[in-house]
Protein backbone atom coordinates (compact mmCIF):
# COMPACT_ATOMS: atom_id res chain seq x y z
CA UNK A 1 0.00 0.00 0.00
CA UNK A 2 2.66 2.11 1.21
CA UNK A 3 4.97 0.88 -1.68
CA UNK A 4 2.11 1.80 -4.02
CA UNK A 5 1.65 5.16 -3.04
CA UNK A 6 5.65 5.96 -3.18
CA UNK A 7 5.60 4.13 -6.73
CA UNK A 8 2.66 6.46 -8.02
CA UNK A 9 4.32 9.86 -6.18
CA UNK A 10 7.78 8.94 -7.55
CA UNK A 11 6.23 8.37 -11.62
CA UNK A 12 3.75 11.49 -11.12
CA UNK A 13 7.36 13.72 -10.14
CA UNK A 14 8.63 12.30 -13.50
CA UNK A 15 6.05 14.07 -15.54
CA UNK A 16 7.44 17.08 -16.49
CA UNK A 17 4.90 19.40 -15.85
CA UNK A 18 5.13 18.48 -12.07
CA UNK A 19 8.62 17.94 -12.15
CA UNK A 20 9.11 22.08 -13.69
CA UNK A 21 6.77 23.37 -11.01
CA UNK A 22 8.55 21.62 -7.55
CA UNK A 23 11.80 21.75 -8.96
CA UNK A 24 10.87 25.73 -9.21
CA UNK A 25 9.42 25.68 -5.74
CA UNK A 26 12.90 23.74 -4.29
CA UNK A 27 15.90 25.39 -5.98
CA UNK A 28 15.38 28.79 -4.30
CA UNK A 29 15.51 27.17 -1.21
CA UNK A 30 18.94 25.47 -2.40
CA UNK A 31 20.06 28.51 -3.72
CA UNK A 32 19.67 30.18 -0.24
CA UNK A 33 21.49 27.42 2.26
CA UNK A 34 23.87 27.71 -0.37
CA UNK A 35 24.40 30.91 0.34
CA UNK A 36 24.43 30.88 3.69
CA UNK A 37 26.54 27.88 4.26
CA UNK A 38 29.24 29.38 2.17
CA UNK A 39 29.36 32.48 3.65
CA UNK A 40 29.61 30.96 7.60
CA UNK A 41 32.33 28.48 5.40
CA UNK A 42 34.39 31.01 4.18
CA UNK A 43 34.38 33.29 7.25
CA UNK A 44 35.58 30.27 9.12
CA UNK A 45 37.96 29.65 6.58
CA UNK A 46 39.48 33.04 5.72
CA UNK A 47 39.38 34.70 9.54
CA UNK A 48 38.87 32.07 12.51
CA UNK A 49 41.02 29.21 11.90
CA UNK A 50 44.58 29.96 12.70
CA UNK A 51 47.80 29.38 10.07
CA UNK A 52 49.13 26.02 9.88
CA UNK A 53 52.14 25.60 12.10
CA UNK A 54 53.02 23.43 8.58
CA UNK A 55 51.50 24.69 5.74
CA UNK A 56 50.82 28.53 6.73
CA UNK A 57 48.12 29.75 4.73
CA UNK A 58 48.32 27.74 1.78
CA UNK A 59 46.35 25.03 3.89
CA UNK A 60 43.50 27.31 3.28
CA UNK A 61 42.80 26.52 -0.23
CA UNK A 62 42.40 22.62 1.11
CA UNK A 63 38.58 24.12 2.34
CA UNK A 64 37.68 24.72 -1.27
CA UNK A 65 39.60 22.09 -2.73
CA UNK A 66 38.22 18.82 -0.35
CA UNK A 67 34.79 19.71 -0.70
CA UNK A 68 35.15 19.93 -4.77
CA UNK A 69 36.84 16.77 -4.58
CA UNK A 70 34.14 15.16 -2.98
CA UNK A 71 31.66 16.94 -4.71
CA UNK A 72 33.35 15.32 -8.17
CA UNK A 73 33.00 12.40 -7.01
CA UNK A 74 29.75 12.09 -5.35
CA UNK A 75 28.63 14.03 -8.33
CA UNK A 76 28.99 10.95 -10.74
CA UNK A 77 27.29 8.75 -7.83
CA UNK A 78 24.58 10.73 -8.69
CA UNK A 79 24.66 10.42 -12.21
CA UNK A 80 25.19 7.07 -12.25
CA UNK A 81 22.01 6.10 -9.96
CA UNK A 82 19.61 8.90 -11.94
CA UNK A 83 21.46 7.20 -15.21
CA UNK A 84 20.50 3.24 -13.95
CA UNK A 85 16.68 4.81 -12.96
CA UNK A 86 16.63 6.23 -16.71
CA UNK A 87 17.67 3.35 -18.49
CA UNK A 88 15.63 0.31 -16.18
CA UNK A 89 12.28 2.75 -16.02
CA UNK A 90 12.47 4.85 -18.98
CA UNK A 91 11.84 8.17 -17.33
CA UNK A 92 12.71 10.96 -19.18
CA UNK A 93 12.89 13.14 -16.54
CA UNK A 94 15.75 11.32 -14.88
CA UNK A 95 17.83 10.83 -18.18
CA UNK A 96 17.75 14.74 -18.54
CA UNK A 97 18.80 14.87 -14.90
CA UNK A 98 21.45 12.57 -15.31
CA UNK A 99 23.05 14.14 -18.19
CA UNK A 100 22.87 17.63 -16.67
CA UNK A 101 24.75 16.05 -13.77
CA UNK A 102 27.76 15.71 -16.53
CA UNK A 103 28.35 19.64 -16.44
CA UNK A 104 28.68 20.44 -12.79
CA UNK A 105 30.66 17.21 -11.92
CA UNK A 106 33.19 18.24 -14.45
CA UNK A 107 33.18 21.97 -12.79
CA UNK A 108 33.94 21.03 -9.46
CA UNK A 109 36.74 18.31 -11.01
CA UNK A 110 37.95 21.55 -13.20
CA UNK A 111 37.77 23.48 -9.38
CA UNK A 112 39.35 20.40 -8.12
CA UNK A 113 42.16 20.01 -10.11
CA UNK A 114 43.30 23.97 -10.38
CA UNK A 115 43.20 24.08 -6.62
CA UNK A 116 44.93 21.83 -6.33
CA UNK A 117 48.03 22.38 -8.81
CA UNK A 118 47.56 25.96 -6.97
CA UNK A 119 48.33 24.18 -3.74
CA UNK A 120 50.79 21.92 -5.19
CA UNK A 121 52.95 24.94 -6.06
CA UNK A 122 54.09 26.20 -3.13
CA UNK A 123 53.94 23.14 -0.67
CA UNK A 124 55.37 20.41 -3.47
CA UNK A 125 57.43 23.28 -5.55
CA UNK A 126 55.51 22.03 -8.54
CA UNK A 127 52.19 22.74 -10.13
CA UNK A 128 51.51 19.64 -11.35
CA UNK A 129 52.43 15.82 -9.64
CA UNK A 130 51.76 12.45 -11.10
CA UNK A 131 50.34 11.74 -7.87
CA UNK A 132 47.38 9.03 -7.53
CA UNK A 133 44.79 11.19 -6.73
CA UNK A 134 45.95 14.10 -9.12
CA UNK A 135 45.92 11.67 -12.11
CA UNK A 136 42.68 9.98 -11.30
CA UNK A 137 41.00 13.18 -11.28
CA UNK A 138 42.39 14.33 -14.46
CA UNK A 139 40.77 10.96 -16.00
CA UNK A 140 37.45 11.33 -13.86
CA UNK A 141 37.38 14.91 -16.18
CA UNK A 142 37.71 13.24 -19.37
CA UNK A 143 34.97 10.98 -18.78
CA UNK A 144 32.61 13.83 -17.74
CA UNK A 145 33.68 15.48 -20.84
CA UNK A 146 33.20 11.91 -23.21
CA UNK A 147 29.97 11.95 -21.53
CA UNK A 148 28.69 15.38 -22.48
CA UNK A 149 30.22 15.30 -26.12
CA UNK A 150 28.04 12.09 -26.33
CA UNK A 151 25.24 13.46 -25.17
CA UNK A 152 25.86 16.42 -27.52
CA UNK A 153 26.66 14.42 -30.55
CA UNK A 154 23.02 13.44 -31.17
CA UNK A 155 20.65 14.75 -33.08
CA UNK A 156 18.16 13.35 -31.25
CA UNK A 157 18.37 14.24 -27.39
CA UNK A 158 16.60 11.21 -25.80
CA UNK A 159 18.37 9.02 -27.70
CA UNK A 160 21.92 10.63 -27.13
CA UNK A 161 20.37 10.67 -23.07
CA UNK A 162 20.10 6.86 -23.24
CA UNK A 163 22.95 5.98 -25.49
CA UNK A 164 25.33 8.37 -22.77
CA UNK A 165 23.42 6.38 -19.62
CA UNK A 166 25.13 3.65 -20.79
CA UNK A 167 28.57 5.21 -20.85
CA UNK A 168 27.78 6.78 -16.94
CA UNK A 169 27.09 2.80 -16.42
CA UNK A 170 30.67 1.74 -17.89
CA UNK A 171 32.10 4.27 -16.15
CA UNK A 172 31.03 3.09 -12.55
CA UNK A 173 32.50 -0.32 -13.23
CA UNK A 174 35.80 1.43 -14.59
CA UNK A 175 36.25 4.24 -12.41
CA UNK A 176 36.91 2.39 -9.37
CA UNK A 177 39.76 0.18 -11.75
CA UNK A 178 41.28 3.38 -12.87
CA UNK A 179 41.67 4.92 -9.10
CA UNK A 180 42.84 1.73 -7.82
CA UNK A 181 45.39 0.96 -10.79
CA UNK A 182 46.85 4.70 -10.96
CA UNK A 183 47.24 4.02 -7.04
CA UNK A 184 49.50 0.90 -7.42
CA UNK A 185 51.27 2.98 -10.77
CA UNK A 186 52.07 5.95 -8.95
CA UNK A 187 53.07 3.62 -5.78
CA UNK A 188 55.64 1.53 -8.22
CA UNK A 189 57.19 4.69 -9.71
CA UNK A 190 57.29 6.86 -6.98
CA UNK A 191 58.12 4.81 -3.70
CA UNK A 192 55.48 6.73 -0.83
CA UNK A 193 54.11 9.90 -2.48
CA UNK A 194 53.65 13.00 -0.70
CA UNK A 195 50.12 12.69 0.87
CA UNK A 196 47.39 15.65 1.30
CA UNK A 197 47.05 15.33 4.90
CA UNK A 198 50.13 14.14 4.96
CA UNK A 199 50.93 11.92 8.91
CA UNK A 200 49.95 14.99 10.83
CA UNK A 201 45.66 14.18 12.06
CA UNK A 202 43.49 17.09 10.74
CA UNK A 203 43.45 19.73 13.86
CA UNK A 204 39.65 20.00 15.60
CA UNK A 205 39.70 23.49 14.21
CA UNK A 206 39.75 22.97 10.67
CA UNK A 207 36.47 20.89 10.64
CA UNK A 208 33.94 23.46 10.68
CA UNK A 209 34.95 25.37 7.32
CA UNK A 210 35.30 21.75 5.78
CA UNK A 211 32.29 20.79 6.81
CA UNK A 212 30.59 24.22 5.95
CA UNK A 213 31.36 24.08 2.66
CA UNK A 214 31.35 21.01 1.82
CA UNK A 215 27.38 21.37 2.58
CA UNK A 216 27.50 24.21 0.71
CA UNK A 217 28.88 22.57 -2.35
CA UNK A 218 26.50 19.67 -1.93
CA UNK A 219 23.38 22.20 -1.75
CA UNK A 220 24.42 24.30 -4.78
CA UNK A 221 24.66 21.10 -6.45
CA UNK A 222 21.38 20.58 -6.31
CA UNK A 223 20.23 23.95 -7.35
CA UNK A 224 22.38 24.13 -10.22
CA UNK A 225 21.11 20.34 -11.09
CA UNK A 226 17.02 21.56 -10.98
CA UNK A 227 17.89 24.64 -12.71
CA UNK A 228 19.42 23.33 -15.69
CA UNK A 229 17.29 20.13 -16.43
CA UNK A 230 14.37 22.75 -16.05
CA UNK A 231 15.87 24.46 -18.81
CA UNK A 232 16.75 21.44 -20.83
CA UNK A 233 13.12 20.39 -20.31
CA UNK A 234 12.01 23.92 -21.63
CA UNK A 235 13.69 23.65 -24.46
CA UNK A 236 12.92 19.86 -25.57
CA UNK A 237 9.41 20.84 -24.70
CA UNK A 238 8.90 23.73 -26.06
CA UNK A 239 6.27 22.61 -28.83
CA UNK A 240 4.25 19.95 -26.51
CA UNK A 241 1.25 21.35 -24.37
CA UNK A 242 1.96 21.88 -21.27
CA UNK A 243 4.79 24.55 -21.79
CA UNK A 244 2.16 26.31 -24.42
CA UNK A 245 -0.33 26.33 -21.46
CA UNK A 246 2.25 27.48 -18.70
CA UNK A 247 3.35 30.24 -20.90
CA UNK A 248 0.64 30.89 -23.24
CA UNK A 249 -1.31 33.40 -20.89
CA UNK A 250 2.06 35.79 -20.66
CA UNK A 251 3.21 35.69 -23.98
CA UNK B 1 24.54 -21.38 -31.06
CA UNK B 2 24.59 -21.81 -34.93
CA UNK B 3 28.60 -21.65 -34.88
CA UNK B 4 28.69 -22.15 -39.09
CA UNK B 5 26.63 -18.70 -39.02
CA UNK B 6 29.46 -17.14 -36.84
CA UNK B 7 32.31 -18.40 -38.91
CA UNK B 8 30.43 -16.93 -41.92
CA UNK B 9 30.16 -13.55 -40.82
CA UNK B 10 34.16 -13.71 -39.45
CA UNK B 11 34.85 -14.74 -42.81
CA UNK B 12 33.26 -12.45 -44.99
CA UNK B 13 34.90 -9.60 -42.30
CA UNK B 14 38.35 -11.32 -42.75
CA UNK B 15 37.76 -11.24 -46.55
CA UNK B 16 37.32 -7.29 -46.65
CA UNK B 17 39.55 -6.54 -44.85
CA UNK B 18 42.21 -8.55 -47.04
CA UNK B 19 40.30 -6.81 -50.08
CA UNK B 20 41.19 -3.71 -48.93
CA UNK B 21 44.34 -4.65 -48.93
CA UNK B 22 46.67 -1.66 -47.80
CA UNK B 23 43.55 -0.20 -45.34
CA UNK B 24 44.28 -3.39 -43.22
CA UNK B 25 47.76 -2.94 -43.15
CA UNK B 26 47.38 0.40 -41.45
CA UNK B 27 48.05 -0.89 -38.04
CA UNK B 28 51.29 -2.14 -38.88
CA UNK B 29 52.38 0.69 -40.38
CA UNK B 30 51.15 2.57 -37.95
CA UNK B 31 53.30 0.66 -35.28
CA UNK B 32 56.75 1.39 -37.17
CA UNK B 33 55.46 4.90 -38.14
CA UNK B 34 56.17 5.25 -33.90
CA UNK B 35 58.58 3.15 -33.76
CA UNK B 36 61.34 5.15 -36.08
CA UNK B 37 59.20 8.86 -35.29
CA UNK B 38 59.81 8.10 -31.42
CA UNK B 39 63.96 7.68 -31.55
CA UNK B 40 64.40 10.14 -33.99
CA UNK B 41 62.12 12.10 -31.75
CA UNK B 42 64.25 11.20 -28.41
CA UNK B 43 67.46 10.17 -29.20
CA UNK B 44 69.17 6.47 -29.91
CA UNK B 45 70.26 6.20 -26.30
CA UNK B 46 69.67 2.41 -25.79
CA UNK B 47 68.71 3.56 -22.28
CA UNK B 48 66.60 5.14 -22.42
CA UNK B 49 64.92 3.63 -25.55
CA UNK B 50 64.83 0.45 -23.14
CA UNK B 51 63.11 2.11 -20.48
CA UNK B 52 60.14 3.35 -22.98
CA UNK B 53 60.12 0.69 -24.99
CA UNK B 54 57.06 -1.14 -22.85
CA UNK B 55 55.34 2.08 -23.31
CA UNK B 56 55.78 2.90 -26.84
CA UNK B 57 54.83 -0.61 -27.90
CA UNK B 58 51.58 -0.34 -26.55
CA UNK B 59 50.74 2.68 -26.90
CA UNK B 60 51.11 1.64 -30.49
CA UNK B 61 49.02 -1.39 -30.25
CA UNK B 62 46.36 1.43 -28.42
CA UNK B 63 46.64 4.01 -31.19
CA UNK B 64 46.64 0.66 -34.25
CA UNK B 65 43.20 -0.66 -32.48
CA UNK B 66 41.49 3.41 -32.94
CA UNK B 67 42.11 3.26 -36.42
CA UNK B 68 40.10 0.63 -37.52
CA UNK B 69 36.95 1.07 -34.84
CA UNK B 70 34.94 4.06 -36.93
CA UNK B 71 34.00 1.40 -39.53
CA UNK B 72 33.57 -1.28 -37.58
CA UNK B 73 29.52 -0.95 -36.89
CA UNK B 74 29.21 2.04 -39.46
CA UNK B 75 28.85 0.34 -42.97
CA UNK B 76 26.51 -2.13 -41.44
CA UNK B 77 24.76 0.63 -40.06
CA UNK B 78 24.50 2.37 -43.14
CA UNK B 79 23.09 -0.61 -45.37
CA UNK B 80 20.96 -1.14 -42.89
CA UNK B 81 22.09 -5.33 -42.57
CA UNK B 82 22.80 -4.10 -38.96
CA UNK B 83 19.38 -4.12 -38.25
CA UNK B 84 19.20 -7.96 -39.57
CA UNK B 85 21.35 -8.81 -36.33
CA UNK B 86 18.05 -8.59 -34.52
CA UNK B 87 15.75 -10.12 -36.54
CA UNK B 88 17.71 -13.33 -37.10
CA UNK B 89 17.54 -16.29 -35.20
CA UNK B 90 21.72 -15.87 -34.11
CA UNK B 91 22.30 -14.19 -30.63
CA UNK B 92 23.25 -10.92 -31.04
CA UNK B 93 25.87 -11.10 -28.55
CA UNK B 94 27.13 -13.54 -30.44
CA UNK B 95 27.52 -11.61 -33.64
CA UNK B 96 29.12 -9.05 -31.53
CA UNK B 97 31.55 -11.32 -30.19
CA UNK B 98 32.56 -11.93 -33.12
CA UNK B 99 32.84 -8.58 -35.05
CA UNK B 100 35.11 -7.79 -32.14
CA UNK B 101 37.16 -10.94 -32.93
CA UNK B 102 37.52 -9.78 -36.18
CA UNK B 103 38.91 -6.22 -35.37
CA UNK B 104 41.25 -8.29 -33.55
CA UNK B 105 43.00 -10.20 -35.21
CA UNK B 106 42.93 -7.54 -37.77
CA UNK B 107 44.37 -4.91 -35.34
CA UNK B 108 45.82 -6.51 -32.74
CA UNK B 109 47.40 -9.63 -34.14
CA UNK B 110 49.19 -8.17 -36.93
CA UNK B 111 51.23 -5.89 -33.73
CA UNK B 112 52.18 -8.73 -31.35
CA UNK B 113 53.48 -10.79 -34.32
CA UNK B 114 55.82 -7.57 -34.73
CA UNK B 115 56.08 -7.01 -31.00
CA UNK B 116 59.65 -9.11 -30.83
CA UNK B 117 60.70 -7.27 -33.69
CA UNK B 118 59.95 -3.52 -32.34
CA UNK B 119 61.73 -4.93 -28.84
CA UNK B 120 64.43 -5.58 -30.95
CA UNK B 121 64.75 -2.60 -32.34
CA UNK B 122 63.89 -0.58 -28.87
CA UNK B 123 66.64 -2.29 -26.94
CA UNK B 124 64.35 -4.33 -25.07
CA UNK B 125 66.20 -6.58 -22.54
CA UNK B 126 65.82 -10.19 -24.19
CA UNK B 127 63.86 -11.25 -20.48
CA UNK B 128 61.44 -8.93 -21.25
CA UNK B 129 60.06 -10.38 -24.03
CA UNK B 130 58.20 -13.10 -23.46
CA UNK B 131 55.95 -11.06 -20.48
CA UNK B 132 55.36 -8.67 -23.75
CA UNK B 133 53.97 -10.58 -26.00
CA UNK B 134 52.21 -12.17 -22.88
CA UNK B 135 50.96 -8.64 -22.32
CA UNK B 136 49.54 -8.19 -25.32
CA UNK B 137 48.16 -11.23 -25.99
CA UNK B 138 46.02 -10.79 -22.79
CA UNK B 139 45.62 -6.54 -23.07
CA UNK B 140 45.01 -6.43 -27.06
CA UNK B 141 41.61 -8.36 -26.45
CA UNK B 142 40.47 -5.81 -24.41
CA UNK B 143 41.23 -2.55 -26.32
CA UNK B 144 39.44 -4.12 -29.19
CA UNK B 145 36.52 -4.98 -26.07
CA UNK B 146 36.40 -1.04 -25.18
CA UNK B 147 36.65 0.02 -28.71
CA UNK B 148 33.91 -1.44 -29.59
CA UNK B 149 31.85 -0.45 -26.87
CA UNK B 150 32.84 2.83 -28.02
CA UNK B 151 32.40 1.92 -31.18
CA UNK B 152 28.94 1.47 -30.71
CA UNK B 153 27.74 4.22 -28.59
CA UNK B 154 28.99 6.45 -31.29
CA UNK B 155 27.13 4.55 -34.04
CA UNK B 156 24.16 7.04 -34.32
CA UNK B 157 26.42 10.23 -34.11
CA UNK B 158 27.82 11.92 -37.51
CA UNK B 159 31.66 13.09 -35.89
CA UNK B 160 32.11 9.82 -34.67
CA UNK B 161 35.97 9.89 -34.75
CA UNK B 162 37.01 12.77 -32.44
CA UNK B 163 34.64 11.18 -29.83
CA UNK B 164 36.09 7.71 -30.12
CA UNK B 165 39.10 9.04 -28.86
CA UNK B 166 37.86 10.89 -25.75
CA UNK B 167 35.35 7.69 -25.13
CA UNK B 168 38.49 4.96 -25.45
CA UNK B 169 41.59 6.59 -23.91
CA UNK B 170 40.06 7.14 -19.77
CA UNK B 171 38.68 3.52 -20.09
CA UNK B 172 42.21 1.83 -20.89
CA UNK B 173 44.19 3.57 -18.56
CA UNK B 174 44.20 0.76 -16.41
CA UNK B 175 44.99 -1.46 -19.07
CA UNK B 176 48.36 0.67 -20.02
CA UNK B 177 49.37 0.70 -16.24
CA UNK B 178 49.33 -3.09 -15.91
CA UNK B 179 50.59 -4.10 -18.84
CA UNK B 180 53.56 -1.59 -18.85
CA UNK B 181 54.36 -2.59 -15.18
CA UNK B 182 54.34 -6.51 -15.84
CA UNK B 183 57.07 -6.04 -19.18
CA UNK B 184 58.98 -2.75 -16.56
CA UNK B 185 58.53 -5.39 -13.58
CA UNK B 186 60.29 -8.10 -15.79
CA UNK B 187 62.80 -5.68 -17.10
CA UNK B 188 63.52 -5.11 -13.61
CA UNK B 189 64.25 -8.29 -12.29
CA UNK B 190 60.98 -8.71 -10.59
CA UNK B 191 57.61 -11.52 -10.84
CA UNK B 192 55.32 -9.69 -13.25
CA UNK B 193 52.95 -12.68 -12.05
CA UNK B 194 50.59 -9.63 -9.97
CA UNK B 195 50.20 -7.80 -13.41
CA UNK B 196 49.65 -10.04 -15.21
CA UNK B 197 47.45 -11.63 -13.04
CA UNK B 198 45.12 -8.11 -13.01
CA UNK B 199 45.28 -7.67 -16.58
CA UNK B 200 43.85 -11.39 -16.56
CA UNK B 201 41.08 -10.15 -14.56
CA UNK B 202 40.32 -7.11 -16.54
CA UNK B 203 39.81 -9.26 -19.28
CA UNK B 204 37.51 -11.38 -17.72
CA UNK B 205 35.47 -8.58 -16.74
CA UNK B 206 35.66 -6.72 -19.91
CA UNK B 207 34.67 -10.30 -21.50
CA UNK B 208 31.71 -10.58 -19.74
CA UNK B 209 30.41 -7.22 -19.47
CA UNK B 210 31.15 -5.47 -22.80
CA UNK B 211 29.10 -7.81 -24.80
CA UNK B 212 26.42 -6.88 -22.76
CA UNK B 213 26.95 -2.96 -22.88
CA UNK B 214 27.59 -3.11 -26.90
CA UNK B 215 24.74 -4.66 -27.60
CA UNK B 216 22.26 -2.64 -25.64
CA UNK B 217 24.22 0.13 -27.33
CA UNK B 218 23.61 -0.96 -30.82
CA UNK B 219 20.20 -1.46 -30.10
CA UNK B 220 19.86 2.51 -28.95
CA UNK B 221 21.24 3.44 -32.73
CA UNK B 222 19.10 1.80 -34.18
CA UNK B 223 15.79 2.27 -33.16
CA UNK C 1 39.23 43.81 6.29
CA UNK C 2 41.43 41.30 3.80
CA UNK C 3 43.74 39.46 5.71
CA UNK C 4 47.22 38.85 4.67
CA UNK C 5 48.18 35.59 3.95
CA UNK C 6 51.41 34.26 3.39
CA UNK C 7 51.36 32.50 0.15
CA UNK C 8 48.53 34.79 -0.17
CA UNK C 9 48.64 34.68 -4.18
CA UNK C 10 47.92 30.52 -4.19
CA UNK C 11 45.45 31.44 -1.65
CA UNK C 12 43.48 34.45 -3.36
CA UNK C 13 43.75 32.61 -7.05
CA UNK C 14 42.35 29.49 -5.77
CA UNK C 15 39.38 31.38 -3.84
CA UNK C 16 39.04 33.19 -7.62
CA UNK C 17 39.41 30.02 -9.56
CA UNK C 18 36.02 28.89 -7.38
CA UNK C 19 34.34 32.03 -7.68
CA UNK C 20 34.64 32.24 -11.47
CA UNK C 21 33.20 28.52 -12.02
CA UNK C 22 30.85 28.49 -9.67
CA UNK C 23 29.53 32.00 -10.85
CA UNK C 24 29.69 30.49 -14.20
CA UNK C 25 27.65 27.65 -13.20
CA UNK C 26 25.01 30.37 -11.56
CA UNK C 27 24.94 32.04 -14.49
CA UNK C 28 24.87 29.85 -17.57
CA UNK C 29 21.05 28.29 -16.57
CA UNK C 30 20.19 32.11 -16.22
CA UNK C 31 21.08 33.33 -19.14
CA UNK C 32 20.05 29.68 -21.25
CA UNK C 33 16.82 30.08 -19.40
CA UNK C 34 16.15 34.09 -20.38
CA UNK C 35 17.51 32.77 -24.56
CA UNK C 36 14.42 30.10 -24.05
CA UNK C 37 11.83 31.82 -23.08
CA UNK C 38 12.45 34.67 -25.47
CA UNK C 39 12.34 32.35 -28.14
CA UNK C 40 9.17 30.58 -26.51
CA UNK C 41 7.40 33.94 -26.20
CA UNK C 42 8.25 34.91 -29.55
CA UNK C 43 6.84 31.38 -31.34
CA UNK C 44 4.00 31.95 -29.77
CA UNK C 45 3.57 35.71 -30.75
CA UNK C 46 4.19 34.34 -34.26
CA UNK C 47 1.41 31.81 -33.96
CA UNK C 48 -1.06 34.37 -32.60
CA UNK C 49 -0.43 36.76 -34.84
CA UNK C 50 0.65 39.25 -32.10
CA UNK C 51 3.98 38.86 -33.46
CA UNK C 52 5.54 43.15 -33.35
CA UNK C 53 8.32 42.61 -36.43
CA UNK C 54 10.98 44.97 -34.48
CA UNK C 55 11.42 45.92 -38.69
CA UNK C 56 8.84 46.96 -39.63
Amino acid sequence: MIWKTLKVGFHRLGSPPTFYRISALISPWLWAGFALCTAIGLYYALYVVPPDYQQSDSYRILFIHVPSAWQAMAGYLVMAILAAIALVWRIRTTEIMAMMCAPIGAAFTVICLLTGSLWGRPMWGTWWAWDARLTSMLVLLFIYLGIMGLYAAFEDRRKGARVACILVLVGVVNIPIIHFSVEWWTTLHQGSTIRFFGESTMHPSMMPPLVWMTVAVKLMFGAVLLDRSRNELLEQDRRKGWVRQAFGGDA
Amino acid sequence: MNLRALAALLMRDLRLAVRHGGESLMPLFFLFAVLILVPLGVGPGPNLLAAIAPGMIWVAALLASLLALENLFRPDHEDGSLEQWWLGHLPVTGLVMTRLFSHWLITGLPVILFAPLAAQMLYLPNQALGVLVLSLLIGTPILSLVGGLAAALTLGTNRGSVLLSILVFPLVVPVLIFATGAVSAVADGFSPRAHLGLLAALLVLALTLVPLAVTAALRLNIE
Amino acid sequence: MIPDFEYGFYVWTSYAVFALVIGWQIIQPLARRRRILAELREELALETGEYDDPDS
